[in-house]
């Protein structure tokens, strides 16, 4: 039934094509790539697109496959994605599920710390946090896990208070439930909506963070291809060869696009109160 | 009653803090319950009714909420003394609980199955599937048709009676000891109620489990309880067999609630009746009657002091708490 009115759902199947279509262009990269991505070519310096050369995207200041690039830098770019909104939302929703549940004063003081975070717009915190970790992939992971999660916290937190008092949470509390139990088995799936739109939304995000911190030189080191780091390097060249910043930009525009349209379209799906409306 | 009893609540006060003062909405309640006995807990809204039980289980919300006096001895222990965990332990394994309202009580994301058979994982450690085998049978004992097809259903695809008769599989999934059902037909049209009861009242008398029933519903009462508890804000003002409690009821708050009940005979005087007054508000409640306001035959003392339990019958534990009953004024 509901994957029913996912395949139905012309939005969400189109935002799923497309990173259908990124997910593809990792697998292939894996086994075969135009060019090796790091490969300098003094010969060929900032060439346009053409086919005779191969160089189907045309090649950067160093003579480098910008087509092979942005191939390698897509697994790149997807892997501290998903593995930064995967950290926030596990250690957000965790936080913030037994805050909500417990109440009192955890509640107050872990709200406060989230309200403390919220405070500084997420491209700053993650700066911040960037420069406290030093310049590493992995740091780019952590840096966007922990602007995630006070707000992975503070959707499950609402969520969770709006059902706790229900009937059926008593009913399993008088049932022997514990409370572990209670949240594992009885408020975790009824909060699970929500939390799967902020997942998808998330993930677009993750991809803007990720290249804005790799454009300011904070994320993923040259010579290591990432569209962020990639439209970094253009900056400089844009005005004599476009293609250096444009298909790396557009790399990141369908991207996010494409999570953008699977997160409203699973809103439309998953919510009753859109159910059945056409 | 010569049957052992099971469940002894002795002299239990719940309270309530709130901005306003400090309610009592439970003051000072004894009972005992035995095996097989089906106990029926009468009263109006917020005399405390529901408050009772979810004390016996400790699942009264604190805060505000807090059991400040009293003990409930099950089987000899003192639950109010023990662990948390302790209780948890006994929660639907030993003693069960129906709730009112079965629209709201069961969790809408879960199939009914695996609710069912909670109870059963939760204390006997079951394996998903042996879970489910049990939970359609107790589909099934319970008359719901076409059990195993429909175990894997949602609850909002089941009528409100079906939801209802889920909730008692759900309670009796691990033969408890004791069953409290609060109000468990309020929410249900009148010949599903019938079923409902006739459900409880076949399934307790075959394990020979001990009910406490509470309700506001004097006919439910007369066609399921051995004895009944009548409260009047936070206080048991009268106990006494079913038959004694319709034919010679002593408090005057008993009678006023019999008197309300509509009769279907034409030659009854046109209004209904009601009892004048509405209860009383629990905050600092003065040491009087709290229906002295209400009572027909108010005496003098009653608003001067709280009357004592008079027993009037220990054999059937038949007692009264009103001073038209209590001897020491008769003779003065």
């Amino acid at each position: 039934m509901k994957s029913n009115r996912l395949i139905r759902n012309p939005i969400a199947m189109t935002g799923i094509t497309i990173i259908g279509l990124y997910l593809l262009v990792i697998l292939v990269s894996t086994f075969w790539l135009p060019f090796d991505p790091v490969d300098m070519d003094i010969d060929h310096l900032l060439e346009g697109p053409s086919l005779a050369t191969g160089h189907l995207f045309g090649t950067d200041e160093f003579g480098r496959d910008i087509l092979s690039r942005i191939m390698k830098g897509t697994s790149i770019s997807l892997i501290i994605s998903i593995a930064a909104t995967a950290l926030g939302a596990i250690v957000g929703t965790t936080m913030g599920t037994w805050a909500g549940y417990l109440g009192g004063r955890w509640d107050h003081a872990l709200m406060r710390v989230a309200d403390v975070m919220f405070s500084f717009p997420s491209l700053l915190l993650a700066i911040f946090i960037m420069a406290i970790l030093g310049e590493k992939t992995y740091n780019v992971v952590i840096a966007i896990g922990i602007v995630y999660i006070p707000q992975f916290a503070r959707i499950s937190r609402g969520a969770i208070l709006t059902i706790k008092s229900s009937e059926f949470i008593k009913a399993a509390r008088s049932n022997g439930a514990s409370s572990t139990f209670i949240l594992r088995k009885h408020l975790l799936p009824n909060i699970l909506v929500p939390l799967i739109v902020q997942i998808s939304l998330s993930l677009s995000v993750a991809i803007l963070l990720e290249s804005s911190l790799s454009f300011l030189g904070l994320g993923v080191q040259p010579p290591a291809p990432s569209w962020g780091n990639m439209l970094s390097s253009a900056r400089k060249v844009m005005v004599l060869a476009p293609w250096t910043a444009i298909y790396p930009g557009l790399a990141i525009v369908f991207l996010v696009l494409g999570f953008n349209l699977l997160g409203d379209g699973l809103r439309d799906i998953l919510d009753p109160r859109l159910r059945n409306v056409r | 009653m010569s049957e052992e009893s099971i469940l002894r609540v002795e002299g239990l006060v719940t309270q309530f803090s709130t901005d306003r003062g400090l309610v009592k909405a439970v003051d000072g309640i004894s009972f005992t319950l035995h095996r097989g006995e089906t106990l029926g807990i009468v009263g109006e809204s917020g005399s405390g009714k529901s408050v009772t039980n979810l004390s016996i289980l400790r699942l009264v919300q604190s805060p505000p909420g807090n059991i400040a006096a009293g003990k409930v001895l099950f089987q000899g222990q003192d639950l109010l003394q023990a662990s948390e965990e302790d209780v948890r332990l006994l929660r639907g394994k030993n003693i069960s609980m129906i709730f009112q309202d079965p629209l709201t009580s069961l969790n809408p994301v879960l199939k009914v199955s695996i609710q069912i058979a909670e109870a059963i994982q939760l204390h006997h450690g079951l394996r998903r599937k042996a879970a489910k085998a049990k939970a359609v049978e107790m589909m099934k004992l319970i008359g719901i048709p076409d059990a195993e097809r429909r175990a894997d259903d949602y609850p909002h695809q089941f009528s409100g009676g079906m939801r209802q008769r889920i909730m008692i599989a759900m309670a009796l999934s691990c033969n408890p000891d004791i069953l409290i059902a609060d109000e468990p037909t309020t929410a249900l049209d009148v010949t599903i109620q019938a079923q409902i009861l006739e459900l409880i009242k076949n399934l307790s008398a075959k394990d020979r489990t001990a009910v406490i029933l509470i309700t506001h519903d004097l006919g439910v009462v007369a066609g399921m309880c051995d004895t009944v508890c009548v409260m009047y804000a936070g206080r048991i003002v009268e106990r006494a067999p079913v038959d004694e409690l319709f034919y010679d009821p002593k408090h005057p708050y008993t009678r006023g609630l019999l008197d309300s009940i509509p009769s279907v005979d034409l030659s009854g005087p046109d209004r209904l009746y009601s009892i004048p007054g509405a209860p009383p508000n629990l905050i600092d409640m003065p040491d009087a009657c709290p229906f002295a306001p209400r009572c027909s035959s108010v005496m003098e003392v009653c608003t001067k002091a709280m009357p004592p339990e008079t027993v009037l019958d220990a054999a059937t534990a038949r007692s009264v708490r009103c001073w038209l009953h209590t001897k020491e004024i008769k003779n003065a």
